[in-house]
């Protein structure tokens, strides 16, 4: 929080604009041959952020071998998914893009990447979202206003799926960041950018915070699986039992490399990263690894794992490079073999897989 | 349209009324009288182009527009009237130093000066000195110096400038001036106000800027009295009150706004006895700002600094070819905000300069400074400069220096964040200039060379709090061309054009890239018939295209971009100046952005008014 509000403020203030974005709207890859229909079925997102101006999204096959850059500029010339893109979810045949710096979520096919609509009032500094029982759920963080200027700055949007009309917005006090569901119910993250300790749980038919679970301090990120929450925290892994919000088990991470971040769960086992590293372990293990699964190379001064994701036995890792020039993405086997490096956009700073 | 049509009616009805004008294009190399003496006396082997009132009225009251189409510097503006950073011969926003009658007053806070927080019409000239000035102006002059001046004369005479314009999107653009002095004493007294809806049409289907609406008002005093033969006492004053709203790109985004209160105050005690001169000042500058990070909410976060600046110049002439000078400053400073805990820091400095003409045809001056202060390790800064007229055509100027832009406040006191450790950017820098003069042509041509090590950049430290770190070095190199003529070419007849041009090689000397948002090639060019008393002028501002991102990835690359003015003016007075005018901006209609994302104005109009008596 503090951290973006000075980057937003000395950005703005300083007049140090050193950045760029991508209005272009040419073709980078001419594409040979007319796009099927589904021209972006079996494969997967990347989500670049892009500088000050609009970010862009990479659709990369799961061969890992047709890579096509913009696709959304290529499909909707003149047009661009807005500035700052934070995330995309899925609905049925749709695509929904956060952009964070635009306040608005663009509705695309989700196998053509053709305009659908667009949700553009309402929201501030928009997240994540997720949808269930006929709504759209979205994380907002209002003005990135230091703790305690108002007391509820960052409020979570509740959005009819047809109307695309916000219905409601549920206020809180604290920074709001990753939204998941189950069972119909919401979970929240109230943390992020190293502070926090709530995880908020909505009734998605009474739209009203139910219950809020602890964790520990410094919060990043939480996966549900089995009736099991797992958060983890800078040095911090804690399974928290999501019916009665008690802890389960916790384990505690230490690393001089700095702090564990960016927890995924997939087919019984746990990953988060530290730094550069990946680290790998069983869901039932007593003890957190001491060895890393992998470490990659970067040279960022400040997007080092800036994207992190677990699928189908590879591990994503997208490399946020300088975000002033285009960036990598990194694909690895669960056992840390690199598979492929490709290019992306500026910023990549997540995967959506589209199957 | 119809507004459109009602200028093209006044446009025809002043051209077939009857005509003289002013020569009004841009000044090269000329001398004038300033407050600033070093500017004049201290300038060997460097350049200065003098913008004179006449040309500061060509292009608003947004600085940003004089400076653009008059000089060499390159200016990044968010949008008309936006935030505006300038890249003088290739260096960053903050190596830019901008003078006040001499006083420094690039912000404490992040080291630079928004070229749109200065009315253009408070000052009776702008002057702009290409290269290092730090031995005399201290921090940030690396690229350049901009020194924005009052004058002040004891001719006994009165003068009084009206100066109204109205234009496209409710600009409006006022100003007042009054000159009056006595045996004794002397004011000088100037108030501006400067407006705009700011909702220029997008060359995009549907869109147009959106939240760009900016005021300012701005006062200017100056006043001077003669206690006796030998002492003279000046006081320079000057209050700016300025609100932005910052345009948007998407009519989603949150509107911003930003407004800043400025006041610059400044006592000199001028004394002479015998061959020595002794200035002594003291200045006061508060700086105040407050951002919006959304208008719909009161809530803003805010800085103010203070700066107390006691200066005192002793001039000592040796001889008639023989000038010594030494200057102590004492620079303190109390500044708080939003992110930033009040810190006090104080700064002294001291420098010797010598000034020596060996023979008629050569001259050279040499000069160092060193400050004294607990906040940074301050490297000792130096300067030569050499001037050899080979002949009433041809004289050779050579200048050496190194220059420095110290740690700002963000950078020092920023919450947890700021890095007490950092030491100031450094420059060592060197220029040659060959200048010809004949007749009436003036032209001149300068290659330099800059190396700048220990950039300060803001990066995440290992616990990924972002701090400032003195991390980069940059190089940058070029030429510089500035040009100048006039003549009569009949009776009544007068013609005067000039010129600039700028090849700009900035590089990153980590990667070897060209920064992003320094092009290769600048030109401006500026051309004026009179007749009688009619006037036409044309003023003309090209940018080559720039990188935007910082592996010179030309796909992203923003296009070059030629901007013209067109610009008539009748003088209907007889024994004063009374004129009326009208101009196009943009005439060819040019769609264009200097930031990705951030058009600019396409072809718009104003009517103005300009009564001299």
């Amino acid at each position: 929080m503090k951290r973006i509000s000075k980057l937003l403020t000395m950005a703005i203030l300083s007049g140090f604009f050193l950045n760029s974005c991508s209005s272009d709207d040419d073709i980078v890859d001419p594409i040979e041959e007319p796009q099927p229909e589904q021209a972006y079925s079996d494969g997967f997102f990347v989500l670049n952020e892009g500088s000050s101006g609009g970010g862009s999204v990479t659709f990369i096959d799961n061969d890992l071998q047709n890579v096509e850059h913009e696709i959304y500029q290529q499909v909707n010339v003149e047009d661009d998914p807005g500035q700052y893109i934070q995330s995309i979810f899925f609905n049925e045949n749709l695509a929904y893009i956060v952009s964070n710096g635009s306040n608005m979520i663009t509705i695309v096919d989700r196998y053509t990447f053709e305009y659908v609509d667009r949700i553009d009032s309402g929201l501030l500094s928009p997240r994540y979202g997720v949808i269930e029982n006929g709504k759209i759920y979205v994380t907002n963080q209002g003005n990135y206003e230091a703790p305690g200027v108002t007391e509820f700055d960052d409020f979570i949007a509740i959005i009819d799926l047809e109307t695309l009309e916000i219905e409601k917005t549920i206020e809180t006090n604290t920074v709001l960041e990753y939204i998941h569901e189950e069972d119909g119910l919401i979970y929240v993250q109230k943390a992020a950018f190293g502070a926090g300790n709530e995880i908020a749980v909505i009734d998605s038919n009474s739209d009203e915070i139910i219950t809020t679970i602890g964790t520990e301090e410094t919060l990043n990120s939480f996966e549900i699986e089995d009736g099991v929450l797992y958060a983890l925290s800078s040095n911090k892994l804690e399974k928290i039992d999501l019916v009665t919000g008690e802890p389960l088990v916790e384990f505690e991470i230490n690393s001089d490399a700095g702090s564990a971040g960016k927890l995924e769960f997939e087919n019984d086992m746990i990953y988060y990263t530290i730094g550069n590293s990946v680290f790998m372990m069983d869901e039932s293990a007593d003890t957190v690894p001491e060895e890393a699964l992998f470490s990659y190379t970067s040279n960022s001064d400040y997007g080092v794992m800036y994207g992190f994701e677990v699928k189908n036995d590879r591990i994503y890792i997208a490399d946020g490079g300088d975000f002033a020039s285009n960036s990598f993405v990194e694909i690895y086997t669960t056992s840390g073999e690199l598979i492929e490096n490709i290019e992306v956009g500026v910023g990549p700073n997540g995967f959506y897989f589209n199957d | 349209m119809k507004i459109t049509r009602n200028y093209i009616l006044f446009l025809g009805l002043i051209c077939s009324l009857p005509v003289l004008a002013q020569n009004d294009t841009l000044n090269v190399l000329d001398e004038v009288f300033l407050t600033d003496t070093k500017l004049k006396d201290f300038s060997t082997g460097q350049q200065v182009t003098v913008l004179n009132d006449s040309v500061l009225k060509k292009n608003g009251a947004l600085l940003t527009s004089a400076l653009n189409f008059n000089t060499n510097i390159y200016f990044k503006e968010n949008g008309l009237g936006m935030v505006s950073s300038p890249s003088f011969r290739g260096t960053t926003a903050s190596q830019t130093a901008v003078l006040w009658n001499g006083i420094n007053i690039n912000s404490q806070f992040n080291g630079q000066t928004d070229f749109n927080t200065l009315n253009a019409g408070g000052f009776d000239n702008i002057s702009v000195r290409g290269g290092g000035g730090s031995v005399v102006y201290g921090t940030g002059a690396i690229g350049g110096t901009i020194h924005l001046n009052t004058n002040l004369d004891f001719s006994g005479k009165t003068k009084q400038d009206i100066f109204f314009q109205y234009g496209s999107f409710n600009t409006m653009d006022a100003r007042y001036k009054i000159k009056t002095s006595g045996n004794k004493w002397s004011l000088s007294l100037a108030a501006e106000r400067n407006s705009s809806d700011n909702d220029y049409e997008w060359p995009i289907e549907g869109r147009k800027n959106e939240n760009g609406e900016f005021y300012n008002n701005n006062l200017n005093l100056g006043f001077a009295y003669r206690l006796n033969e030998k002492n003279t006492l000046k006081f320079y004053s000057e209050i700016f009150d300025g609100e932005r709203h910052f345009s948007l790109i998407r009519p989603s985004e949150t509107k911003t706004k930003y407004q800043n209160f400025d006041t610059r105050n400044l006592l000199e005690w001028v004394s002479e006895f015998g061959d020595f001169i002794s200035v002594a000042r003291l200045a006061l500058l508060d700086e105040n700002y407050r951002y919006y990070a959304n208008i719909a909410t009161e809530n803003y976060s805010s800085g103010e600094a203070q700066t107390l600046i006691g200066k005192y110049d002793l001039n000592y002439s040796v001889s008639k070819t023989l000038e010594l000078n030494a200057v102590l400053t004492n620079t303190y400073t109390d500044g708080n905000g939003s992110g930033i805990t009040e810190n006090t820091r104080n700064i002294f400095s001291s420098a010797v300069l010598m000034k020596h003409r060996p023979f008629q045809k050569f001259q050279y001056e040499l000069g160092i400074r060193k400050e004294l202060t607990d906040n940074y390790e301050s490297p000792l800064l130096f300067s030569a400069g050499t001037h050899y007229e080979f002949t009433d055509f041809y004289s050779l100027k050579m200048n050496i220096s190194r220059n420095f832009r110290i740690p700002t406040y963000n950078d020092l006191y920023w919450a947890g964040a700021g890095n007490p450790d950092l030491n100031p950017e450094t420059s060592n820098q060197v220029e040659l200039g060959n200048h010809f003069k004949h007749k009436n042509f003036k032209f001149s041509l300068t290659g330099y060379y800059i190396q700048i090590d220990d950039m300060i950049r803001w990066l995440p430290s290992e616990t990924g709090m972002w701090r400032p770190r003195n991390e980069e070095s940059v190089e940058t190199y070029g030429i510089e061309v500035l040009s100048g003529w006039q003549k009569q070419i009949f009776k009544g007849h007068q013609i005067s054009a000039s010129g600039t041009y700028a090849y700009t090689v900035s590089e990153n000397m980590n990667t070897g890239y060209q920064l992003i948002y320094v092009p290769f090639h600048k030109a401006t060019g500026a051309l004026t018939y009179a007749f009688k008393d009619f006037s036409i002028d044309y003023q003309l501002l090209y940018n080559g295209e720039v990188f935007t991102r910082s592996d010179n990835n030309s796909r992203y690359n923003m296009e070059a971009y030629l901007v013209s003015n067109l610009g008539l003016s009748y003088n209907f007075g007889k024994k004063n100046t009374y004129k009326i005018g009208a101009r196009v901006l943009n005439f060819f209609d040019e769609e264009y952005q200097s930031v990705e994302d951030r058009w600019m104005p396409g072809r718009n109009f104003n009517i103005y008014l300009n009564l001299n008596f």
